[in-house]
């Protein structure tokens, strides 16, 4: 029976060995080569110390590694903590520290710029190095993640996890504080998994373009049916919008999945997308915030016998709506009903059911809810509550997830984004919370006050805006403000944009009115 | 700006304004910032529009490879390159 993550492997392997699996330029591997590393590296962290539940971060660029190490620490009955490969080594020790991180997958060629941090990492007992390179003297026991690949497994392999069991923990941002760890079970990501690979019709002919990284629910959810339905997975790394179009056609690739950022890259106007005939794509899809209608215009003229999928999830839900091609030109604007075997709820302040087109906060109810945040009780008790339609007499047996997010229903069961309840900021996909931005604002020990908001971008949602007031009596140079910030943060969180004021706009109580800042730009 | 700054200087300035992680760590000529992860994929896309305004040249989608453009060196090249084409073509 197939109940965990690294099962959706076994069972593709059993099924077709030879078939090819996993594809990142000239490397190409068949299921049987996938399954053998990802078995080795199993057994390997086993004799490192890893022990059922253990946290092992894995902070790699798109690779054939990264793959199999979010597999080998599954079936080595750990938990992977895939860490985006944009993130700077500040944010990577803030991840490592909150989850009490023991093993650490990274690559030679990052362990470099990390080695500062690995001391202060109480609970980091191993690294698992890729690549050739001078290792550096840290701390930690070094091993080569070649040779951990080449251990060989037992003939039986012991496991007693099942599928209520932590398998991932995901990080991203809410309104306030720094990143959070989203807990997924085994049972979140197998359901996330059979439900997309059902709407989408994924079967084992399917060719998965991996643009999204496996930091997003989106680009692990991709990697999960593709194993799943013994598809192939073609990873890449880019720089160029051409370089995608040219593996697209290269790879034959049938299906991609990109946030909005990424699709305004391919419909400019000169974009080689139109010049090439891409007859193998069968469907693309789009999360992490509304595809521009220009833009959307463009690809479904570009790309006429292409599905087009438009999605929304939530990290703490996994995958919450997706609207059917069928219904694009009827409802171009909608975000998409329920996924199967999933409820959305639009509920008011008082916890009843929204009437058709009375906006309310989304709630989602079904198996791919997730158990939390990472030791945080309180924010975990917001976002997961009991759900409030159920008789009294069932109790608090079932929870469900407030999204945060504002949206109306038609009286056809369609949903239409409205805005955030709160201040979180979205650009290129990214959920960036602007109390992490403005505490490296002050940490730079130049400013009295500091606060930024989100505005609004054509192509990346929204970009950052900082007003700043400088210490009394000091001058000021933004750009070595903004310097100084691209050196803690990753470029999706450097504010785009910096105001210089004498006083930050204040409410009665004394906090930071941040509707006055919204106001000044007529937002 | 002056006439004696050369298209190198004028790339530099605009890359150490626009990307502030490069002003900390300063730009060498040869450095590969796309694999260093200094220029991302938009930030190349803000690179371009500004080589297209400040030398008046046309970059197509098909000279938008990382060949062109993954150092100050090469960038520099590549604007040259563009020039004394369009010179040789106007003449």
């Amino acid at each position: 029976m197939d109940f965990l993550i690294w099962h959706l492997l076994r069972e593709s392997v059993r099924r077709t060995p030879d078939k090819e699996a996993l594809v990142h330029g000239d490397q190409r591997l068949s299921y049987r080569e996938v399954g053998r590393r990802t078995a080795g590296l199993a057994t390997s962290l086993r004799a490192a110390g890893l022990k059922r539940g253990d946290r092992i971060g894995i902070y790699l660029e798109a690779s054939v590694p990264q793959v199999i190490s979010i597999f080998g620490v599954s079936q080595s009955e750990g938990v992977y903590v895939p860490i985006n490969a944009l993130l700077r080594p500040e944010q990577v020790m803030h991840i490592a520290r909150d989850c009490g991180m023991k093993g650490l997958i990274t690559s030679a060629s990052r362990l470099g710029a990390l080695t500062d941090i690995l001391q202060q990492i109480p609970s980091l007992e191993f690294l698992v190095v890729v690549g050739d390179g001078e290792a550096s003297s840290v701390g930690q026991k070094l091993y080569r993640y070649d040779d951990f690949c080449d251990a060989e497994p037992p003939a039986a392999w012991r496991a007693t996890s099942i599928e209520n069991d932590l398998a991932a923990i995901l990080y991203t941002s809410g309104s306030t504080g720094k990143p959070k760890g989203v807990m997924l079970s085994h049972a979140n990501v197998v359901a996330g998994s059979r439900i997309v690979s059902t709407y989408l019709e994924i079967s084992e002919t399917e060719r998965i373009l991996a643009v999204l990284p496996f930091s997003f629910d989106a680009g692990m959810n991709q990697l999960m049916t593709a194993f799943e339905k013994g598809g192939t997975l073609v990873l890449i790394n880019f720089v160029f919008a051409q370089e995608i179009v040219q593996v697209l056609v290269k790879e034959r690739i049938t299906g991609l999945a990109g946030v909005p950022t990424l699709w305004s890259l391919l419909a400019q106007p000169n974009s080689t997308l139109s010049k090439q005939p891409l007859t193998h794509l069968r469907y693309i899809t789009n999360t992490g915030g509304a595809m521009p209608q220009a833009v959307l215009k463009v690809l479904r003229q570009t790309l006429q016998s292409t599905k087009v999928f438009l999605m929304y999830g939530l990290t703490e839900a996994f995958r919450s709506t997706y609207l059917p091609p069928e219904e694009l030109d009827r409802r171009p604007t909608s975000m998409g009903k329920a996924i199967p075997d999933t409820e959305i709820l639009v509920l008011n302040d008082q916890g009843q059911l929204c009437k058709a087109g009375e906006p309310g906060e989304l709630v989602h109810r079904g198996p791919t809810v997730s158990l939390g945040y990472w030791n945080r009780p309180e924010e975990t008790a917001r976002a997961l509550r009991p759900n409030p339609l159920l008789p009294p007499e069932m109790g608090d047996c079932e929870k469900v997830c407030y999204s945060g997010d504002l949206v109306k229903m038609d009286d056809e069961g369609f949903l239409y984004f409205i805005g955030r309840r709160d201040t979180m900021i979205k650009s290129s996909g990214f959920r960036i919370s602007p109390t992490e931005v403005e505490e490296v604002l002050f940490q730079t020990g130049k400013l009295r006050g500091a606060a930024v908001i989100g505005i609004p971008d054509e192509v990346l949602g929204q970009v950052i805006k900082a007003f700043v007031v400088p210490r009394d009596g000091e001058p000021l140079s933004t750009e070595a403000l903004l310097a100084t910030c691209a050196e803690k943060m990753p470029r999706y969180m450097v504010p785009k944009f910096v105001e210089v004021l004498s006083e930050l706009p204040k409410t009665s109580s004394g906090k930071v009115d941040y509707p006055a800042l919204r106001r000044r730009e007529e937002i | 700006m002056t006439q004696t700054q050369t298209i190198e200087d004028r790339v530099r300035e605009f890359v150490l304004k626009q990307f502030p992680l490069a002003r900390k760590n300063g730009l060498k000529p040869e450095e590969r910032w796309l694999e260093s992860g200094l220029i991302d994929s938009l930030g190349i896309l803000d690179l371009v529009h500004f080589l297209e305004e400040e030398f008046k040249v046309q970059v197509t989608d098909e000279e938008l490879l990382p060949d062109n453009f993954q150092s100050l060196q090469a960038v520099a090249a590549f604007v040259r390159a563009k020039q004394t084409n369009s010179a040789s073509i106007a003449s």
